[in-house]
C-alpha cells in the first residue's frame, strides 16, 4: 500500500525534473553572441493564402491612421493581405515587445520602434539584419541620411550623419520632432525666436491672462516625457548627453551648459506651468491647448492632430477659427539650434513566421516608394523621403508639417544603446523629481549623470545589475 | 460463492431481500490510486504554476540570466542578494513601502471595524448597506486607480473643484512629495476598507447575545462592553483580516503604476514597482528575481511571527 505513495511522489519529481530540462535545454537562441538574423536580400515568394501581417505600436492617432492606410492602399497590390495595428498603452510600449521577444515568440511582425530601441533588439538577436535588403531595394539617396540612420542604423551614427558601412535593421515609418504651439490671440503672430524671448513671452502672457499658464510641457517620470524635455533644454544651451565614443555621461551631462539647461527649465520654465502638471505628457498637454489653458506649448508634432478638431476645442468651431489662435513653430534657439528627434521605424520580427516575413518586407518596400510616401503624408502621416517632405502633399496637410520639414536639419536623438531603457528611466525619474521640488536642480543633474554612468559601467558586472 | 449471499434475516416476520451484488472494480484501482487520480490534475497544475516557477526563480537568483540578452545563465552565488540588501536604492523603497503598509492597514482597521461595528448595531437595512459597502473591493485596481487619477487631478479633478467651492486652495494631490504618498494611502484605503469591514462584520456577528444580555443585567457601560466582551472576541478574527491586507499591501503595484508611476521622482516607488523595473527595464531577471525571492521571505517570517502570536492569543 506505500507504492502509490512513492509512485505519486517520484512522478511529481519526474514531472519537475522535465519542466526545468524543457525550461532550460535545448533553446538555440543562448548564443551569448546571438545577433540580429538577416533579412534575405530578395523578398521571396509570397504566399497567396489570406494573411494578417501584425504591427504592434503604442496607442496614439497615427496607430489608427496607419492601419487605415494600409488596409486601403496595400491592399490594391496584394488584396491578400490584411494589416493589424496592435496597440498597447504608451507606458507599456517597451515591456509589450521585449516580454515577446524574450520569449522568443511574437504575436506581430512588424515591430514599430522607437529610435532609441533598436540598440537592445540589436544585440539580443530579436529583429532581422535588413542591410542586404535596403541596398538590393530601397533607393537610400532618396532619405536624408540622417533619418534613414536614426531609424534604422546601429550602431548609432553622430547626430546629423550616416554611417554607410554600418549595418541598417528598419526603415522610416514617422517622422517625428516638438513643435512650438503658441496663442496668436495671446501673444501676436509672430513667434519667439530664442528660448529667453519664449520664457519672457510666457511670462507676460500668463501675467495678462489669468487662468492661463505660460507654458505647458511634458514633466512625468513614465516613459520618455520628462527625459526628453531636459534633453531639448540641454540641447538649446547647447549640452551634451554624452561622449559616445568613450561611454563617458559623467562629466558631460552635468558640465557647466547641462547645468544651466536644467537650472533654465526648473527655475525659469517649470514656474510658467499650471499647478499640478508635473505629471503631464502628451494627452495632458493637447488637453491644456485645446481649453485655453496655455500660452506656449510644446508636443510631438505626430500628436498633434486633435488640437484643430473642433470637436475637441474650446478654441473655436472651426478649423480656421481654432487656426486664428494657434500658431506652430520650429523651436526657438538659443545657443544651438538643436530640436529633439522622434518617430519610429518600422521592424522585422526574428520570431515571426517566413511568409509573414515576406510580407512585412514586400509591405516595407512598397511604403518606401515615392509615391505611396506621398499618399501617407496626405493621410496624416510624417514621410522620410526628401521629395516627400518638400511635396504639397505634405505640406499642406497640416500646418505642422512645414514645421517638421524645416526642423530635420536641426534634430537630436538620444542613445540607442542596449541600456536605453535604464538610463530614460534614470533620467526620467531624476529630471521629475527636480520639477517638482523633490529634489535640486544640481542634485538631480549630478544623480543622473553618476546613476547612467553606473549603468554603462556595469556590463560586466557580477551579479546585482539593474538596480 | 452463493453462501456468502444471505437469503435470511434475523428479523423475523420480514420477507428476506437479496443484496445488490458490489459493482466490479479493477483490483488494481484501489481506494489510494482513486484519489491520486483526482487530485492528480490539481497538483500537477499546482506544480506547473506555482512550485516550478518559484523553483526556477530561485535557481535563476543565483545567477546573471537575463530574459532578452539569452545566453548562458552564470552563476553568481549570492552576488544578486548581496548587492540587493546592500543597495542605497533598495532601502529607500523598503521605507516607502513600509510607510504605506503601516498607513494603509492602520487607517483600513480602524475605518473597517468603526463601520463593522456600527453595522452589527443595526437591524434593519444591514444586508443593503454591507452589499453597497462592499462595492469598491469587487473594482479592479487599475479601474480604480484610473478614475481617483481623474479625481485628484490638481487643474481639472472633482477633489480640488470641491475644495475650491469650500474656499480652500488647490493641491497637488499626485505630484508633490508628501501628497502622493498620502494620495495612494487614501486610494487603497477607499477600495480595501471594505474587506476589513466584512470580517469584522463577520466576528461582531458571532459574538453570543447572552454576553452583552448579561453585562446588561450588571449595568456595564457601553464602553465597558465594548472592552471587555466585544473587542476580545472579534480581535482574533481581525488580525487574520490586517494579516491578509499588510501581505496585500506589501506587494502593491497597481495603484502606484497608473496613480503616480512611482513618482514624484522614486517618492511613491513601492518594493514591487522597484521589482518591475529591474525585471522589465533592463531585463535583469537574475537581480528582479533574487529580489522577488527576498519579498517572498520577508512575507514568510513576518507572517510566521504573526501567526505565532495568534495562536498565543488562542491559548490564552
Amino acid at each position: 500500500m506505500r507504492h502509490p505513495q512513492r509512485i505519486g511522489r517520484l512522478t511529481a519529481a519526474l514531472l519537475l525534473m522535465a519542466t526545468t530540462v524543457a525550461a532550460c535545454g535545448g533553446d538555440k537562441d543562448d548564443d551569448p553572441t546571438a545577433s540580429a538574423p538577416k533579412a534575405p536580400a530578395t523578398i521571396p515568394e509570397l504566399t497567396t493564402d489570406p494573411l494578417t501581417l501584425s504591427f504592434i505600436w503604442f496607442e496614439w492617432p497615427p496607430a489608427q491612421a496607419l492601419e487605415a492606410f494600409a488596409n486601403k492602399e496595400y491592399k490594391k497590390v496584394r488584396p491578400n493581405a490584411t494589416i493589424k495595428v496592435n496597440t498597447v498603452p504608451n507606458a507599456n510600449w517597451h515591456d509589450a515587445m521585449f516580454t515577446q521577444f524574450a520569449a522568443r515568440k511574437t504575436d506581430f511582425d512588424v515591430a514599430i520602434l522607437d529610435s532609441q530601441h533598436i540598440g537592445e533588439a540589436v544585440t539580443n538577436g530579436n529583429i532581422l539584419d535588413l542591410t542586404d535588403f535596403v541596398k538590393n531595394n530601397i533607393d537610400v539617396n532618396a532619405y536624408n541620411p540622417y533619418l534613414l540612420a536614426a531609424y534604422g542604423q546601429f550602431p548609432q551614427a553622430e547626430t546629423g550623419q550616416r554611417d554607410e558601412n554600418a549595418s541598417l535593421y528598419g526603415l522610416p515609418l514617422l517622422g517625428d520632432t516638438w513643435t512650438m504651439i503658441y496663442r496668436k490671440d495671446l501673444i501676436g503672430d509672430k513667434p519667439p525666436q530664442t528660448w529667453d524671448e519664449m520664457i519672457s513671452a510666457a511670462e507676460k502672457c500668463q501675467a495678462d491672462n489669468p487662468g492661463v499658464s505660460g507654458l505647458a510641457f511634458h514633466q512625468a517620470n513614465g516613459s520618455d516625457a520628462a527625459a526628453v524635455t531636459y534633453n531639448t533644454v540641454n540641447g538649446v544651451y547647447g549640452g551634451n548627453l554624452w561622449d559616445a565614443p568613450n561611454r563617458k555621461i559623467e562629466g558631460v551631462l552635468n558640465d557647466a551648459a547641462g547645468q544651466e539647461a536644467m537650472e533654465v527649465l526648473v527655475n525659469r520654465m517649470k514656474p510658467l506651468t499650471a499647478k499640478g502638471s508635473g505629471n503631464w505628457f502628451i494627452d495632458e498637454v493637447n488637453a491644456a491647448v485645446a481649453q485655453g489653458k496655455a500660452c506656449i506649448a510644446f508636443n510631438w508634432i505626430a500628436a498633434s492632430g486633435g488640437l484643430l478638431d473642433p470637436k475637441q476645442s474650446t478654441l473655436g468651431t472651426t478649423r480656421e477659427q481654432i487656426l486664428g489662435k494657434l500658431g506652430f513653430a520650429t523651436l526657438p534657439k538659443q545657443k544651438t539650434d538643436l530640436v529633439p528627434l522622434g518617430g519610429m521605424g518600422m521592424h522585422v520580427s526574428a520570431y515571426s513566421p517566413a511568409a509573414n516575413q515576406a510580407e512585412a518586407l514586400n509591405f516595407m518596400k512598397w511604403f518606401e516608394q515615392a509615391d505611396i510616401q506621398k499618399k501617407w503624408a496626405a493621410a496624416g502621416g510624417v514621410p522620410s523621403r526628401t521629395d516627400a517632405l518638400a511635396s504639397p502633399e505634405f505640406l499642406d496637410a497640416g500646418p505642422f508639417n512645414k514645421v517638421y520639414a524645416d526642423s530635420v536639419p536641426r534634430m537630436r536623438d538620444m542613445w540607442n544603446v542596449p541600456e536605453y531603457a535604464r538610463l530614460v528611466d534614470i533620467e526620467n525619474t531624476n529630471v521629475n523629481a527636480a520639477l517638482n521640488g523633490a529634489k535640486s536642480p544640481k542634485a538631480a543633474l549630478d544623480d543622473i549623470a553618476k546613476q547612467q554612468q553606473d549603468v554603462l559601467d556595469s556590463s560586466g558586472r557580477k551579479g546585482g545589475g539593474g538596480l | 460463492m452463493s453462501d456468502r449471499v444471505s437469503l435470511t434475516t434475523d428479523r423475523p416476520g420480514r420477507a428476506a431481500t437479496p443484496k445488490p451484488p458490489a459493482p466490479v472494480r479493477s483490483r488494481r484501482l484501489t481506494d489510494r490510486r482513486l484519489a491520486v487520480a483526482f487530485i492528480a490534475p490539481a497538483l500537477l497544475l499546482l506544480l506547473g504554476m506555482s512550485v516550478f516557477p518559484l523553483l526556477w526563480a530561485l535557481y535563476l537568483s543565483f545567477t546573471d540570466y537575463s530574459a532578452t540578452r539569452g545566453g548562458p545563465a552564470n552563476f553568481v552565488g549570492f552576488g544578486n542578494y548581496t548587492a540587493i540588501l546592500t543597495s542605497a536604492q533598495v532601502h529607500l523603497r523598503a521605507v516607502t513601502t513600509l510607510v504605506y503598509v503601516v498607513g494603509a492597514v492602520t487607517l483600513q482597521t480602524v475605518l473597517g471595524f468603526t463601520i463593522a461595528y456600527l453595522i452589527s448595531r443595526r437591524t434593519r437595512g444591514r444586508g443593503l448597506l454591507t452589499t453597497l459597502f462592499l462595492v469598491p473591493m469587487m473594482l479592479s485596481p487599475v479601474v480604480v486607480g484610473l478614475f481617483w487619477r481623474f479625481m485628484l487631478d490638481a487643474q481639472f479633478g472633482v477633489v480640488n473643484s470641491m475644495l475650491g467651492s469650500l474656499g480652500l486652495g488647490q493641491v497637488e494631490w499626485l505630484t508633490r512629495q508628501r501628497t502622493a504618498l498620502i494620495s495612494l494611502i487614501v486610494v487603497d484605503t477607499w477600495q480595501w476598507t471594505p474587506f476589513i469591514m466584512l470580517i469584522a462584520l463577520a466576528g461582531l456577528t458571532a459574538v453570543p447575545k447572552y454576553l452583552y444580555e448579561a453585562a446588561s443585567i450588571d449595568r456595564a457601560s457601553e464602553w465597558f462592553r465594548f472592552r471587555t466582551i466585544t473587542l476580545p472576541l472579534v480581535w482574533p478574527l481581525l488580525l487574520i483580516a490586517v494579516l491578509f491586507r499588510a501581505i496585500e499591501a506589501f506587494r502593491l503595484f497597481d495603484l502606484v503604476y497608473i496613480l503616480t508611476s512611482g513618482g514624484p521622482g522614486v517618492s511613491t516607488e513601492t518594493l514591487s514597482f522597484h521589482v518591475y523595473k529591474v525585471a522589465f527595464l533592463g531585463f535583469n531577471t537574475g537581480t528582479a528575481s533574487a529580489y522577488g525571492i527576498l519579498m517572498v521571505l520577508v512575507v514568510i517570517v513576518l507572517t510566521q511571527l504573526y501567526l505565532r502570536y495568534l495562536n498565543k492569543l488562542k491559548e490564552d
